[in-house]
């Protein structure tokens, strides 16, 4: 189950901070790096939820993301609905698709859950790169994004693009902590320990399954619907079953079921990418190397390996301090 | 409040239980012996829906419950705990009641609040803890507990369901003559109005919490009355008794 520790707030803290320190201080590119990682950041969140704490591991959230930008994208330019309203469209579109997806695969386990979602997401890729209405191949232009202006901000300011982004990012973690602290859950992390057990006490394991792929469903649409007014263009690629695999390698790379290590592993994603990318082509490499080398490791990602140090030197700390203690307790008994 | 009709059972040709009729009281508490192999396990995993029955039927409080899936029977009031540990390792001794309590209550469904910390799940919880004596080790994740916790928490997590009718899989399976005793306690200090059925192989503690006895052989009933009758039953001494009763 999700428990803040120590460790987490003070990374926590010193992300928002890294972020806002970017946000104020780079320029036009920089800062599109920043709102990159900033909507990396809500994909793997919502990845996180699912297959971190309930062992759904998703190969369809990158779908999920894409159908959301393309909700969000006809519904306001196309259909000429206000981008708020488009905004809440969209996001309520990809979590019913969501909880549909996670009812039809929550009976399928490791394996077979995975071929699953990569199913569905590979059948809206399809559809969608074949159906006239978006745009096929060539993709969708012409979008805007939300217009702030009642309260004094414009959207189309790159800082005040990412530090909207930072915004709805840290409104998403304290949504994914209510979703993990919440009935359906905590009752999915038990899911996650002992299915059996927990039908035999009278869940309906479907049920909570469904409902929290469906809540990360809408975090992903969210995702896509500021993933379309970044680019202000989209295109079938963002559906593609690359887009959930790379989003699996951040969620691996952070810190699975922490949610504070994707974070990081979208940050270090993002930014490795960048500046190797500028060095070679092959920046991929580096990338898997650096996958293999955590996996083999053993740790649960960059921060997991983090937080064992961490948490090892804290215990560390307490037994001796309980050692120090007993002997004044025994002569203090005594 | 629990009977079973003529519950048969065959993997192919062999027949683990055949026409096993049981009808169990309110508030009675009944033991079924038998050797390895009887079948009390798979009679076991028929109630709860775990296995589907050949034919024959089980009801629960006058129900009709053979087509219901496991979820719902539990629901009804049907709870079991198992003869190898089923709990949820990497939680505390406290979640791992909880989220017994909270399906119980209705709060593992329900989104906007935290389920654990309810009240009417904290009651349960410290009830619970407080009839298994975990109250030690409520902070304690499973991994950190003994064996023989272990077994006492997975009696717990049944009873925090709240059920009508208690089946336990062997509960002192494994753990030592100290510890026994101390479920010999704890099982006699349940609510007199549950009704538990409960398969074992310590025999003190059998006789000692039983009000009845059914013993399978073969997957049937050879017999089903009083402690005192099975004491005295040749053909339990023959089948099943003999090796104890000597010693």
């Amino acid at each position: 189950m999700f428990r803040h520790t120590a460790l987490r707030y003070t990374a926590l803290v010193l992300l928002a901070a890294g972020a806002l320190f970017q946000a104020f201080t780079a320029e036009y590119f920089g800062l599109e790096i920043l709102t990159e990682i900033l909507i990396l950041a809500m994909l793997v969140l919502a990845l996180d939820i699912v297959a971190g704490f309930g062992g759904m591991v998703s190969l369809c959230h990158g779908a999920l993301m894409g159908v959301g930008a393309y909700a969000f994208a006809i519904l306001s330019t196309k259909a000429g609905i206000a981008p708020p309203v488009a905004m809440a469209g969209a996001v309520a579109l990809t979590g019913g698709i969501g909880w549909i997806i996670g009812a039809i695969c929550s009976r399928s386990h490791g394996i077979y859950f995975i071929m699953a979602t990569l199913a569905f997401g590979q059948m809206a890729y399809s559809y969608v790169f074949e159906a006239p209405i978006f745009g096929g191949d060539d993709g969708l232009g012409g979008i805007s994004r939300l217009d702030l202006s009642i309260i004094g901000v414009d959207l189309n300011d790159s800082r005040s693009f990412a530090l909207f982004c930072l915004a709805v990012l840290g409104a998403i973690y304290g949504a994914s902590v209510l979703i993990l602290r919440s009935g359906p859950g905590r009752s999915l992390s038990g899911v996650m320990h002992n299915e059996q057990r927990m039908r035999a006490l009278g869940l309906t394991v479907w049920r909570v399954k469904a409902d929290v792929f469906g809540l990360s469903g809408m975090i992903a649409g969210v995702a896509g619907a500021l993933a379309a007014q970044h680019i202000l263009y989209i295109s079938p690629a963002l559906l593609s079953w690359t887009v959930s695999g790379e989003a699996l390698v951040v969620v691996i790379l952070g810190g699975l079921g922490t949610l504070v290590g994707p974070l990081v592993g979208a940050a270090a994603f993002v930014v490795l990418k960048h500046e190797l990318s500028a060095v070679t082509t092959y920046w991929h490499l580096v990338v898997g190397l650096l996958l293999i080398a955590v996996v083999m490791s053993r740790a649960n990602g960059l921060f997991g390996w983090v937080e064992a140090r961490w948490g090892a030197r804290i215990e560390r700390r307490m037994a001796d301090a309980t050692r120090k203690q007993q002997p004044e307790e025994v002569l203090s008994d005594a | 409040m629990l009977e079973t009709r003529n519950l048969t059972k065959s993997f192919g040709a062999v027949h683990v239980t055949r026409d096993v009729s049981l009808k169990l009281e309110r508030g009675e508490r009944r033991v079924i012996l038998g050797p390895n192999g009887a079948g009390k396990t798979t009679l076991f995993n028929q109630l709860v829906g775990e296995l589907t029955p050949n034919s024959g039927s089980v009801h629960l409080a006058g129900e009709d419950v053979t087509a219901l899936p496991v979820a719902k029977r539990a629901r009804r009031g049907l709870s079991r705990s198992y003869q190898k540990n089923t709990l949820f390792d990497g939680l505390t001794v406290e979640e791992n009641l909880g989220l017994a309590a909270a399906v119980h209550t209705g709060n593992a469904t329900r989104l906007w609040a935290d389920s654990l910390a309810k009240p009417e799940v904290r009651e349960i919880v410290d009830e619970v803890a407080e009839q298994v004596n975990l109250m030690p080790f409520l902070h304690a994740k499973v991994s950190e507990i003994s064996y023989g916790v272990r077994r006492q928490l997975e009696v717990g997590v049944a009873l925090a369901t709240r059920p009508l009718v208690l089946l336990m899989d062997e509960p002192t399976s494994g753990v030592g003559p100290e510890m026994s005793k101390g479920f010999h306690d704890l099982l006699n200090n349940l609510p007199r109005d549950l009704t538990m059925l409960f398969i074992e192989h310590d025999m003190d503690l059998a006789f000692d919490v039983a009000d009845t006895i059914t013993v399978l052989n073969y997957g049937e009933v050879v017999f089903d009355g009083l402690p005192e009758a099975a004491r005295g039953s040749r053909l339990l001494k023959e089948i099943y008794l003999g090796s104890w009763e000597d010693a």
